[in-house]
């Protein structure tokens, strides 16, 4: 059988971290083609180069043997490749049947649009996925299943010959993911070529013909499903010589200084409880969107939870924080909070590397202070974390994304905190300063501190912490000593939800 | 247009606020078309006529380091010189007109805050609204009674001299000193900075986003009635119509000045040689016969050029 | 019935805006009018009502066009009464009619461009051309005065079958804004761009294909275009040209664009919702000169309710 489409060598580098190197992928009109890997692996990016909306540094797209050039989603629309992104892509303010035709609209002989062709056309593509839904109905009336639907229904009205579904079940319940997998098979049979992103081994098994693992931006194979069990692909994904980058563990904890009771972070999901001492690094383990961040970001007033309570250092937090003063609140009780999207959340990138690190000083002080310069702080932290810079008055934008990174968690090392909510410590970081990081927050416990963290990396969880508890659904479903842990085990734990609870 | 901007002097010229170069074009001009302008006395008188618009300018350059605008500056004027204008407070002293002008720009400028910081109503609409509303009411309360005189000492405190430089000008200066100060040497200007850089990691280190916004523009409020205060001392008697026009210019002078919305480039030395380029500006347009309507064309295509200036700086990192 | 005037009422399931409210507040104070004065609900009156409404209408639904995609022209009142001093230079109508909607597409067109190749804030970009549009109207005209060609003067006095004028081209400027707004591709894109800059992913419509900045550039010149429109007809009305007519037309069109249920961040909103909304203005303005309120009084409630209005719509974000 010849091959569809044919991905080949292509590379991609955001700013300077290297996104995909040399990756190949063919796909086979009338298959289910699994791709898999860690968070982080290139499997999105790798889509989305397919899907045009990036551009590959090098490497070449080929469709029934001719080259294809994708300069924009338009091109690949255009040669028959659609795509339900991980992130919802709908307007959430036009119908149904607008999204589905967005672009090009069929028009009446007057020149408005057929709204009735349109909305008819759109029933009858809602109807293949055994849907009811008007296609009048608004994009923002639609739960997320539904939604998820409409995108697919788009691909099916769109006909294109390349589906691609980027975790498409990640927020269907199981009956959604039936009727999901009915249409895949069906769609297959018409001879379509279907890239599966998924976590979930079990749709994997059930539904795909072929899987290709990437892990770090490179291709490890391509296997047929049939001749491959779990267990060997699981090990296709993990497994990787990174242990001379971590600090050894202390071994001995402190006083409790979090801890957490039945906090219910959505009005659904089931009570979380856990607890932090001092001298810790504890982690939150598990698949994309469980509902990790959403816990961390609880913390600090971002979202309300609906139950529970937050005791820091003894003290019973006052619930719900305020949304605009929570970070101020834990500021005052010695906790930091570094969020995950350095660049718009967390840097000023266009001011010095000094002030982006002194902030978190200036902002435990009132408005009418004379700002202190904080010079030798700074030096000390610039010395100590080991940051390239032109000096301290070098814009933090024109530094790497690692010496970035360590500005970062400079600003909170340096404001003296007790408890560290880190997320993502090390995203787009290379490995010298990844272990450089690792070493940072392991002296900030040897001196008493404690650190809750979060990453998608399973195997930087392993290393560093002392201790992980896996989230699944938004509530921890396992909880298991560092050193016992094996990336089987929490991605094992992740992927099964509730089921080890019993064991 | 890139290989331009690339080029290391370039970037590092586009750096300094256009202010600089457009002061040192029309000095030049000034010197070419009327040499025997350039003296101090001369000189002097222009730059006092200014001195509410520099004022005005210091409140703006702090709103616009914040993401926002403060276009209630004219209703402020408007106001506060009829307060002081229509006799409503027969026998008032000095002190009590400072501090009733004082409370009333307090008063605005944290209702502009409140809204915009708080409630997050568009900047431009909540200020244009309230300048509207302030002007509608002092038309309302002239038209049965029109203003009268300022009282003397306004007039008299605004014609010293201090070592022969005009004294609204030297208090011009030390006030635009003082917000250096205030956004350089303090803890709230470092707060200000972050939050025009970026308001979302701002609000990650612990700075009180919604505070600062609301502050900055109170203190807009305040610096707004200082400028009345003076505006109010240099033309000696009530007006309907009096500084309508200066929360346009101000904005004008802040973006020629080098600070634009979230960015602060050109301190407040930039924006203060902004005002500066428009007292020129004024003198020059009058000596080449350029009359009212070329003053208005000259403002929108200094904001624009300066705008378009800025837009392409920002999108070549 | 209760439950669908509830429907209307709180604008679920379309992306109308709420404009029943401002229909329900218009209905109420003709009512009041109709009890209250004896020369409110004569036939003199209520034709002056749509005459004097008919410019705000026109330019207002120029303004939903920008609002729409998330923008605001600042620019309109200028564009108005430099249309006016246009249309009084004394040329005959067949020069200058082409000219002024040549000249107003000329300065939607800067404004666009500002907006989206040099990454101007439309606030900034409309309000630069505000000022020099209006400072070359006063050199143009820098007092009211000049005749307008007896064509414009002719097109909006006197009526057709019975219909005044005013009315009629009324009804033909909402037509065929209802046409590009509901009636083609054009419209659909504009809500399209509108919904996705309103929820934060501004490249949402550009993945389908739809080209964001040529739409928006439209977007603007469509905007001038109608406020020639009502500059057009403003001219016709008071005969000559005024450089001052235009005066803070920007305002009162985002105040019917947002008393009509339009959201200024972008993406829902309506065409009826505006007509009502500077229907309301004017219901109001008519209301307020029979009761004889201060013109001054009357400038100082339309900035309270523009406050009013803009500010119970929430934003995600603070800023211009």
């Amino acid at each position: 059988m010849t091959n569809l489409i044919e991905m080949s060598h292509i590379s991609k580098a955001f700013g300077g971290s290297r996104a995909l190197h040399a990756v190949s992928l063919d796909l086979k009109a009338g298959t289910v083609h699994a791709l898999m890997g860690e968070n982080g692996a290139g499997k999105s990016t790798l889509m989305k180069i397919l899907a045009g909306v990036h551009r590959p540094d090098s490497g070449e797209i080929f469709m029934n043997g001719e080259k294809l050039d994708l300069k924009s989603p338009r091109d690949a629309l255009d040669a028959g490749i659609s795509t339900v992104f991980q992130e919802h892509s709908l307007l959430p303010n036009l119908s149904i049947a607008e999204n589905m035709f967005l672009g090009r609209e069929p028009m009446t002989r007057l020149g408005s649009i057929d709204y009735r062709a349109m909305n008819r056309q759109s029933a009858k593509a809602l109807g293949e996925l055994g849907l009811t839904l008007e296609p009048t109905q608004l994009v923002s009336n639609l739960t997320i299943a539904e939604r998820q639907f409409v995108e697919i229904a788009h691909c099916i009205q769109a006909d294109a010959s390349v589906l691609i579904l980027d975790e498409p079940t990640a927020a269907l319940n199981a009956a959604d993911v039936d009727v999901l997998n009915r249409n895949i098979r069906r769609l297959r049979d018409k001879g379509k070529a279907i890239v599966y992103i998924s976590h979930r081994m079990e749709e994997i098994f059930e539904l795909c013909d072929t899987v290709t693992v990437l892990k770090d931006g490179a291709l490890v194979g391509t296997r047929m499903v049939s001749e491959i069990t779990t267990d060997e692909l699981i090990a296709m994904m993990v497994g990787r010589e990174l242990q001379d980058l971590f600090p050894v563990r202390m071994g001995e904890k402190g006083d409790e200084i979090l801890r957490v009771e039945n906090l219910k972070i959505t009005e659904t999901s089931r009570p979380l409880s856990l607890t932090l001492h001092r001298g810790e690094i504890v982690a939150l383990a598990g698949l994309e969107g469980q509902g990790q961040q959403r816990f961390l970001r609880s913390l600090i007033g971002r979202y309300h939870p609906f139950a529970g309570t937050i005791s820091i250092n003894g003290k019973t937090l006052k619930m719900p924080l305020p949304t605009s003063a929570g970070v101020r609140r834990l500021q005052q009780l010695r906790v930091g909070f570094v969020p995950e999207d350095r660049k718009e959340e967390g840097l000023f990138l266009s001011l010095p590397v000094a002030h982006n690190i002194a902030i978190g000083l200036h902002s435990r002080r009132s408005e009418l202070a004379l700002a202190r310069s904080y010079r030798s702080v700074i030096a000390r932290m610039m010395d100590a974390m080991n940051i390239k810079a032109a000096g301290p008055s070098a814009p933090v934008g024109s530094l790497s994304g690692g010496n970035q990174q360590k500005v970062l968690l400079g600003r909170y090392l340096a404001a003296d905190l007790d408890l560290l909510l880190v997320e993502e410590p090390t995203r787009g970081v290379d490995i010298g300063a990844k272990s450089e990081i690792y070493h940072l927050l392991r002296d900030f416990t040897r001196k008493g501190g404690a650190v809750l963290v979060l990453s998608r990396e399973t195997i930087e969880l392993i290393g560093l912490c002392d201790h992980i508890y896996v989230v699944h659904d938004g509530t921890i479903v396992a909880d298991m000593p560092a050193a016992q842990a094996t990336e089987h085990k929490i991605l094992d734990a992740a992927l099964m939800g509730g089921s080890m609870r019993q064991h | 247009m890139a290989a331009v901007l690339a080029n290391p002097i370039a970037r590092r010229l586009l750096r300094i606020p256009p202010s600089y170069f457009v002061f040192l074009v029309l000095l030049a001009t000034l010197w070419l078309a009327r040499p025997n302008m350039l003296n101090l006395n001369i000189m002097g008188i222009f730059i006092r006529q200014i001195v509410p618009l520099g004022i005005l300018v210091l409140g703006q350059l702090v709103v616009m380091r914040v993401k926002s605008i403060d276009l209630s500056g004219g209703g402020v004027i408007l106001l506060i010189n009829y307060f002081i204008s229509s006799g409503s407070f027969p026998g008032a002293s000095l002190p009590f007109f400072v501090v009733l002008a004082l409370a009333t720009g307090l008063a605005i400028g944290l209702f502009n805050g409140f809204m915009i910081g708080n409630r997050r109503v568009s900047a431009v609409i909540v200020t244009l609204a309230v300048s509207i509303i302030l002007v509608g009411l002092v038309q309302y309360l002239s038209s049965g009674n029109p203003p009268g005189d300022v009282p003397k000492l306004f007039n008299d405190l605004y014609n010293t001299k201090f070592l022969s430089v005009p004294t609204p000008v030297l208090f011009w200066i030390l006030l635009t000193a003082a917000v250096w100060l205030l956004l350089a040497q303090t803890v709230f200007g470092r707060y200000v900075a972050s939050v025009g850089e970026n308001a979302e990691a701002a609000h990650f280190s612990g700075v009180p986003v919604q505070r600062t916004v609301i502050l900055a523009h109170t203190l807009a409020g305040l610096i707004a009635a200082i400028a009345a205060l003076v505006q109010t001392g240099s033309i000696a008697v009530g007006s309907v119509r009096v500084g309508l026009d200066l929360p346009i210019l101000a904005v004008a002078a802040t973006i020629l000045g080098g600070v634009v919305f979230g960015r602060g480039d050109g301190g407040v030395w930039g924006p203060f040689f902004g005002a500066l380029c428009f007292a020129l500006l004024f003198v020059v347009m009058t000596v080449l016969g350029i009359d009212e309507p070329g003053k208005l064309i000259a403002q929108g295509v200094i904001i624009l050029g300066a705008a378009i200036f800025y837009g392409v700086r920002v999108r070549t990192p | 019935m209760y439950r669908s005037l509830f429907t209307i009422l709180s604008a679920r399931n379309t992306r109308q805006g709420l404009w029943g409210l401002p229909l329900l507040v218009a209905l109420l104070i003709s009512l009041w009018l109709t009890v209250q004065t004896t020369e409110f609900a004569t036939a003199e009156n209520l034709f002056n009502l749509v005459a004097q409404a008919m410019p705000l209408i026109i330019a207002a639904i120029g303004q939903l066009v920008v609002v729409l995609i998330g923008g605001l022209d600042l620019s309109v009142g200028s564009v108005i009464s430099f249309t006016t001093a246009v249309l009084a230079l004394g040329q005959p109508a067949i020069v200058l009619i082409p000219s002024v909607f040549l000249l107003a597409a000329l300065i939607g067109l800067i404004n666009g461009l500002a907006i989206t190749r040099f990454n101007v804030h439309p606030i900034i970009a409309t309000l630069s051309t505000q000022y020099i549009v209006l400072g070359i109207t006063r050199i143009l005209r820098p007092v009211s005065g000049g005749t307008v060609p007896e064509a414009v003067i002719g097109a909006v006095s006197g009526s057709l079958l019975g219909i005044p004028y005013p009315l009629f081209w009324g009804i033909v400027v909402i037509l065929v804004a209802w046409k590009l707004l509901y009636g083609s591709r054009y419209g659909l894109h504009l809500f399209a761009i509108g919904g996705g800059i309103a929820s934060g992913t501004e490249s949402a419509a550009r993945n389908f294909g739809v080209s964001d900045r040529r739409n928006i550039i439209l977007a603007y010149v469509i905007c001038s275009c109608f406020a020639a429109v009502a500059g057009v007809f403003l001219a016709g009305r008071i005969v000559s040209g005024d450089p001052n007519v235009g005066l803070l037309f920007e305002l009162d069109t985002v105040t019917a664009v947002a008393l009509g249920g339009t959201q200024l961040s972008g993406g829902i909103g309506s065409l009826h919702g505006t007509v009502i909304g500077a229907l309301v203005m004017a219901l109001l303005a008519n209301g307020m000169n029979l009761a004889n309120v201060s013109p001054f009084v009357q400038t100082a409630i339309k900035g309270g309710i523009l406050l009013a209005v803009v500010g119970l719509q929430s934003r995600k974000k603070m800023g211009l």
